[in-house]
């Protein structure tokens, strides 16, 4: 750390070692002064400078008018002098409280120490850091992210300084007694004469809340996911189960009717027709438990804002949306009364459509846009439900098995989908159809009634 | 009274069919069978006599609508459910609807010939 940073200063010319020297002796009388002083006569410097080159315009310009103006003139270059001194306080002062009052952490790391030592920071650095004035400046920029800080990332940043590049990311982090939180950190070098790197600026901004609910967003994401996965799972089961219970049925049936024709002859035959029978109906059992094991959980009817649940839905599936670079348009009405029904199974059959017309639209690559319509439906106390897309559109001789067990029109399909959708649909009291637009792409809609369903037996 | 029992049994699945007709054929019972209620409809009478065996999970018209059917024709037939789905809340709807019975799949032959012999003096003496 520290030789490469004496190396790099052995190369650079005399003139700029100068600056750095001097920057040094700032450095030490910083320390002393405090941070304000410092930046007081960074400015103050800096004023002087222009106050300098003006200085030199008029000197030769008036080159030829010297002699006794000539102390009058010293007079008011000094008046200059202190207004300007003034203005660059005022600024100073200005500048200060504005940094404090913003909400983000801002702090300044010398980059001319191998220590990086941090030189100034704003208030909400402090509450952020949870670590008081004395805690921080002057010391190692390092230390204050504590030892629970994931050191891969602090390694990142260490290297991103020394190379003197730019640092943005996110981070865990973790305030002086010990709470986390999450921050968006951003760093930059400052130059100073010559192009050399003397500090760092940071930016520290605490996006815990964001994360958050990007994080809900993920587990609501999951969450469906997997009630999705395990609807189908069971919906599979189920017809797995009674494509076997048939095969089965017959099997026993046949086996009982061979036992009362042989009519006690034969027992070896018997005894043979016993066996076919007990393992026929252990094979029964499997499948009955493996039922049981996959039941469907029972739907929890609640009222339902249709629009707003179309919304949740969505930003479930925003990113894939902007990943496919399609874009989704609302067309929903206001005048909705709620409808009944079991929030996460609704879910399921809007993300189900969503995701199948963004697979249509996928195959077609030009088609981008995606229409989710509410209305009330012409059938007195239904709502409609109509989600559009642009894409290939269902060839006529699909329009039939659509929502049947196994249908599926992609390779890695299951087939589960939409039969599992209309199931769902059906039990709330409702109907999910599909037709091709007149234009181009198909349309699936579905109608949910407003009033609360008498729950069938199902 | 020496009359031949007769039984309609209607399943999408063929083998189930045959195999249900060959197991009642060993009790003595004279055995039809339909693999859609389409055809059960469109051969037997309303008034011919005989028990049915319904088949709930088939294409089209599934069990519960068959039996809907029948009972709103008027017919007294009587009605036994067969199904591979779970017995306790089916048999309460099947009784519900007006059937003698549920079973379910696979049946044991001895309780189905018992569940068919049960309504069969009723039906019989209903018929006549």
């Amino acid at each position: 750390m520290k030789p490469e940073i004496i190396a790099k200063d052995a190369l650079v010319p005399k003139r700029l070692s100068k600056i750095i020297v001097s920057g040094n002796l700032e450095d030490r009388v910083r320390r002393q002064t405090g941070e304000l002083k410092i930046q007081k006569g960074q400015l103050k410097q800096g004023a002087d400078r222009e106050k300098l080159g003006a200085d030199r315009e008029r000197h030769g310009a008036h080159r030829e008018r010297q002699g006794a103006e000539r102390e009058k003139q010293g007079a008011d270059r000094e008046r200059l002098g202190a207004v300007r001194e003034k203005v660059a306080e005022e600024q100073i002062r200005v500048r200060t409280k504005a940094m404090d009052a913003t909400l983000d952490g801002i702090f300044i790391i010398d980059a001319r120490s191998a220590d990086f030592p941090v030189t100034y920071a704003n208030s909400a650095f402090y509450q952020l850091t949870g670590y008081s004035k004395s805690e921080v400046i002057g010391k190692n920029y390092f230390l204050i992210y504590g030892y629970e800080v994931n050191v891969r990332v602090l390694e990142e940043i260490k290297q991103t300084l020394r190379q003197g590049k730019s640092f943005h990311g996110e981070m865990l982090n973790f305030r002086k007694n010990g709470e986390k939180f999450w921050s968006l950190l951003r760093l930059a070098p400052v130059r100073g004469a010559g192009g050399l790197i003397t500090h760092f600026v940071g930016i520290k901004t605490d996006i815990t809340l964001m994360k958050q609910q990007d994080l809900e967003i993920q587990e609501q994401r999951e969450e469906l996911l997997h009630v999705t996965r395990v609807g189908k799972l069971a919906e599979f089961v189920s017809s797995l189960a009674h494509e076997i219970s048939q095969p089965l049925t017959a099997i026993l049936s046949y086996a009982q009717a061979a036992q009362r024709m042989l009519n006690g002859r034969e027992p070896q035959l018997k005894e043979i027709l016993d066996y076919i029978i007990s393992d026929d109906q252990r094979a029964v059992e499997v499948i009955r438990r493996l039922r049981a094991l996959l039941k469907k959980s029972k739907p929890v009817f609640e009222s339902i804002d249709i629009n707003l649940l179309i919304h949740e839905t969505v930003t479930l599936i925003m990113t894939q949306i902007t990943i496919m670079h399609k874009t989704i348009k609302f067309d929903l009405s206001e005048a909705l009364s709620p409808v009944q029904g079991d929030r996460i199974q609704l879910q399921q059959v809007l993300l189900n459509l969503i995701s199948n017309s963004l697979e249509a639209m996928e195959e077609c690559s030009d088609s981008l846009e995606l229409l989710i319509r509410t209305r009330r439906s012409d059938s007195a106390g239904m709502i409609l439900v109509e989600v559009t897309d642009s894409g290939c559109g269902i060839p006529v001789e699909n329009m039939e098995k659509l929502f049947g067990h196994f249908f599926t029109s992609k390779p890695d399909g299951l087939g589960m989908g939409l039969s599992i959708s209309r199931s769902i649909v059906e039990a709330h009291g409702g109907r999910l159809e599909a037709r091709n637009n007149s234009g181009r792409g198909a349309t699936f809609y579905f109608t949910l009634p407003v009033k609360p369903v008498l729950q069938s037996g199902i | 009274m020496a009359l031949v029992k007769k039984v309609y049994v209607v399943d999408d699945d063929e083998s189930v069919c045959r195999a249900l007709q060959i197991l009642l054929m060993t009790f003595g019972f004279e055995v039809q069978t339909f693999n859609s209620p389409q055809k059960f409809f469109d051969s037997v009478l309303i008034d011919d006599p005989g028990c049915l065996l319904l088949d709930i999970h088939m294409p089209g018209l599934d069990g519960w609508a068959v039996q809907k059917k029948i009972v709103e024709s008027g017919s007294k037939r009587p009605v036994i459910f067969i199904s591979a789905e779970k017995s306790d809340i089916a048999t309460g709807r099947a009784l519900q609807a007006g059937a003698v019975g549920f079973l379910q799949k696979p049946v044991n032959g001895q309780t189905l010939v018992d569940m068919i012999n049960a309504p069969a003096d009723d039906f019989e003496s209903r018929v006549k």
